[in-house]
């Protein structure tokens, strides 16, 4: 496999922002998320839970007060006096829930006028100073009302008379969240101490058909709040403070049982927001706000196989742009040479031209874009830093020469058959010739940038696209999707190389087929071209087509083969996947040299210790 | 024979009819004095200072000057016309200036208005769409004349709608929009957050740090172990990186003193 120096950076440093609301549609079984920042995410729950799009809005935090937009609802003076802070529909759409500071409102909605009013107490049989705030409120279509408070009360309302039926004391902090089912069997609420209970309507004995509503499980995932939850026909879904999105199917509605049944916890983005400059050993990191450049440190000392290098150079933080407008970055790239930046955001592009002299750096912008540039959803450069790589949102591709201080459009190219995705991922390759985009649904697009025009279309598949990359020398276009599955087509050929049909045929290991986070980036060692490097959030691995591939019975994850251990039974247990877990949670590794790799880890102490504060816990003996 | 003596300094107080103004007071005085019998010339004109018994001895000869009722009655009725009209014709200045003033306002005020015809429009058009503003508008910095608009928007100043005059001429590449609604609904989106954000994160809720939240299970172990900011060596590295900083300016400031 060859020896390496790693730069292992951990000094990214990247904070996803918290869950705030979670929607579930059954329709299409995709998930849309809203995050604080303002960024809605929607996930393809059935393609393996892959992150489809992050768009981003302009960046507000949504208003939390709600207040009916209808004309009737004045007539009623009781809505001024206090805050409306949840809200629901009857589902035949003829009443409304209105929790508040309190108290819950029924509404008709015909007459607008409030028909029930129901006074909430402030504590669980007892009295307190603070006001009781009814976070979220539920309708069932047989009248119930069900509503969550901030005493950590779950309490059943008869919508009818306006009178308690039931009430839970669930929490000592405050129930944030409730979502029903679909079928009206089920519900889950989500509190403040990152607890999820289930409550589902049971039958009283057996054989009675009497049912009532049963606490039936709690799941600790969370340590913060739970803000958000949602209930999938199969499983609930919670989404908090601290940005991880928990899905857990239910295991009474999952037909079969095997790991696609197990708990997901989705912490980090399914895209890349690193980019490097090989060249001058940079690295830039996307945040929703602005930009880092930071340069590598560096080392001369050596030492052997495990050993960590003193550095002789620290890591250098070169720059900070901040975009200007309340708008997040979409996507952002620096050139290999290490001299243009870009940026997109939702409504505009952004190019810089950097000047090194010395040690100093400065940044130039490059003003006037073009009309057309406006939000791309993906920036890539040539190797040789000559062009510019835009898709924009619409579809099309553009091609862009840079110059000294300008720039110079070369081309568009039209967005072909097929709808067009809301991810589009770019490859070029290393002698400039090719450019892969894989924008739309028909596949995987490749064009002759010589000729500008399209070359082939790799044959789609139904599964999204999560990584892109064309080897040197040989041209062959590598593509990784989102249930692991990894192609390799020969550009030059038109046509899935020899490889790839035999790993097709064969299969893949089924412990690779089981890892939960796609693969983000694929790159390629210069003078192996045997060789390809790739990663995701828990382990990289370098597949050597040379060797055999294994099959269901040999050991995937080989440890590090001992030097003691005889060459008979090394050789026996080599195979083409060496997978190394040293490095993790990876948001990012590549290749810097031939003999060096950077790898970007982002440790989750890190991003725990920045977290808003959760709620106290007493444990006896503290 | 009893001297009278001219006591200019005195303020006569019944003789005085008008408001009791200071400039017409001495003017009056002044006369006073002098009809009193002042002479103007002559050895008793020496200043009033002097000693009286002095002055008794030359005024002996003279008799005092006769004054009639009807002409001191005539001088007072001079004095009090002429006061009135000195008041009269500051108080003509006076408003002159005030009015002045209020005109050069009133022309400045309308230099920063619209031109009328814009005006015009706007206030025909009336309040046409009731509707959310979208995010890419041009808002025009308005002065507009307040009335028309207070009236309308008082009664559904509750529903928080933006009133949105549309059509202004004819490019409609804009649309104006009144500032104090944008200002209302600011106020009451923050008052929204800091609603959420102190119930949730206030006094009287049950919060603690992170730390604390990370090193419950450190204390439970049967070795304890420190704190999670202790152990955790990225913890605070923004404090720690301040606190160096600190350290080193506060020492090159104890060098420099103790110098």
């Amino acid at each position: 496999m060859g020896e390496f120096k790693v730069h292992r950076v951990r000094f990214f440093n990247y904070i996803p922002s918290g869950i705030r609301c979670v929607a579930y549609n059954n329709q299409s079984n995709r998930l849309a998320v809203s995050r604080t920042d303002g960024t809605v995410e929607i996930y393809n729950l059935s393609a393996n839970y892959f992150q489809e799009k992050v768009g981003c809005e302009d960046g507000s935090v949504k208003l939390f007060q709600i207040t009916p937009d209808k004309i009737q609802f004045e007539r009623n003076f009781d809505r001024q006096k206090s805050r409306i802070l949840s809200l629901c529909w009857h589902p035949s759409g003829t009443h409304v829930a209105a929790g508040s500071i309190d108290y819950i409102s029924v509404f008709d909605v015909k007459s607008g006028s409030a028909v029930h009013k129901m006074l909430v107490d402030r504590q669980y049989m007892g009295v307190s100073k603070r006001k009781c705030i009814i976070w979220g409120v539920a309708f069932l279509s047989d009248g119930t009302v069900i509503s969550v408070d901030s005493a950590g009360k779950v309490q059943f309302w008869d919508s009818a008379t306006g009178t308690l039926v039931k009430n839970h004391l669930i929490a000592n902090a405050d129930v944030q969240s409730i979502a029903v089912s679909d079928q009206e069997d089920s519900f889950v609420v989500g509190t403040a101490e990152g607890t999820v209970f289930h409550f589902q309507l049971v039958s009283v004995t057996s054989n009675s058909s009497e049912k009532q509503w049963v606490r039936t499980k709690p799941f600790q995932h969370h340590t913060h709040d739970v803000r958000a939850v949602a209930h999938s026909p199969t499983a609930l879904i919670s989404g908090g403070t601290d940005t991880h999105l928990v899905i857990r199917p239910l295991m009474e509605k999952v037909e079969v049982k095997n790991y696609d049944a197990a708990l997901r916890k989705i912490t980090f983005p399914h895209r890349r927001l690193i980019s490097c400059s090989k060249k001058r050993q940079l690295l830039l990191f996307q945040f929703t706000h602005h930009l880092e450049l930071w340069r590598l440190g560096s080392t001369v000392a050596t030492g052997k196989n495990g050993d960590t290098l003193p550095l002789s150079r620290n890591a250098d933080h070169l720059l900070h742009l901040k975009t200007k407008g309340p708008e997040n970055i979409i996507c952002s790239c620096i050139s290999p040479c290490g001299s243009w930046i870009a940026y997109s955001t939702t409504s505009r592009f952004f190019l810089y031209r950097l000047n090194y002299e010395h040690d100093n750096i400065s940044l130039q912008r490059v003003s006037k874009m073009p009309a057309f540039l406006r939000s791309a959803l993906q920036i890539l450069f040539s190797e040789d830093s000559t062009k510019l790589f835009v898709a924009s949102n619409q579809g099309s591709l553009h091609v862009i020469r840079l110059l000294e201080g300008s720039f110079k459009h070369l081309h568009t190219f039209q967005p072909q058959s097929g709808t067009v995705e809301s991810m589009c991922l770019l490859a070029v390759s290393p002698d400039g010739n090719w450019l892969a985009s894989s924008g739309t649904s028909a596949g995987v697009h490749v064009y002759n940038i010589k000729h500008l025009k399209l070359h082939c279309t790799v044959p789609s598949y139904n599964f999204p696209v999560t990584a892109l990359a064309i080897a040197p020398n040989t041209n062959n276009l590598v593509i990784a999707h989102s249930d692991q599955q990894v192609f390799e087509y020969s550009i030059p050929d038109k046509q899935y190389t020899e490889w790839s049909r035999t790993i097709q045929k064969q299969g893949f290991h089924y412990l690779w087929l089981q890892r939960d986070t796609p693969i983000t980036h694929i790159s390629f060692h210069p003078k192996r071209p045997m060789h390809i490097l790739l990663h995701d959030a828990y382990m990289f691995c370098i597949i050597d087509k040379s060797l055999p591939l294994p099959n269901d019975k040999t050991l995937l994850y080989n440890p590090l083969p001992p030097t003691k251990e005889s060459d008979v039974i090394r050789r026996r247990t080599a195979h083409a996947f060496k997978i190394s877990k040293i490095y993790k949670p990876l948001l990012f590794m590549d290749l810097l040299d031939e003999r060096t790799l950077v790898a970007v880890e982002r440790p989750l102490d890190d991003i725990i210790a920045q977290l808003p504060p959760p709620i106290k816990k007493k444990k006896f003996g503290t | 024979m009893v001297q009278l003596r001219p006591r200019a300094s005195r303020i006569p107080a019944s003789a005085m009819v008008d408001e009791g103004q200071p400039p017409s007071e001495e003017e009056e005085e002044a006369e006073h004095g002098l009809l009193l019998g002042q002479p103007s010339s002559g050895a008793a004109a020496e200043p009033l200072e002097e000693e009286d018994e002095e002055g008794d001895d030359e005024l002996d000869d003279e008799a005092p000057e006769e004054l009639t009722f009807a002409s001191a009655q005539a001088e007072a009725r001079e004095e009090e016309r002429r006061v009135r009209e000195s008041v009269r014709r500051d108080k003509t200045l006076l408003k002159e200036k005030r009015k002045r003033r209020e005109e050069l306002f009133i022309e400045q005020k309308k230099r920063k208005l619209l031109p009328d015809n814009i005006l015009e429009k706007l206030t025909t058009a009336g309040p046409t769409n009731i509707k959310k503003p979208s995010g890419k508008l041009k808002e025009a910095n308005l002065q507009k004349k307040k009335e028309e608009y207070e009236k309308g928007s008082d009664s559904k100043n509750a529903k928080e709608k933006v009133q949105k005059v549309q059509s202004v001429g004819q490019n409609k590449s804009y649309v104006a929009l009144r500032l104090k609604d944008q200002d209302l609904r600011d106020a009451r989106q923050q008052a929204a957050k800091a609603f959420i954000q102190n119930s949730l994160y206030g006094p009287g809720t049950n919060r603690t740090t992170i730390n604390k939240f990370l090193s419950l299970e450190n204390k439970r172990l049967p070795v304890k172990k420190a704190a999670a900011q202790f152990l955790n060596n990225a913890w605070g590295t923004q404090k720690k990186q301040n606190a160096k900083r600190f350290k080193r300016r506060w020492m090159v400031r104890k060098m420099k003193t103790s110098k």
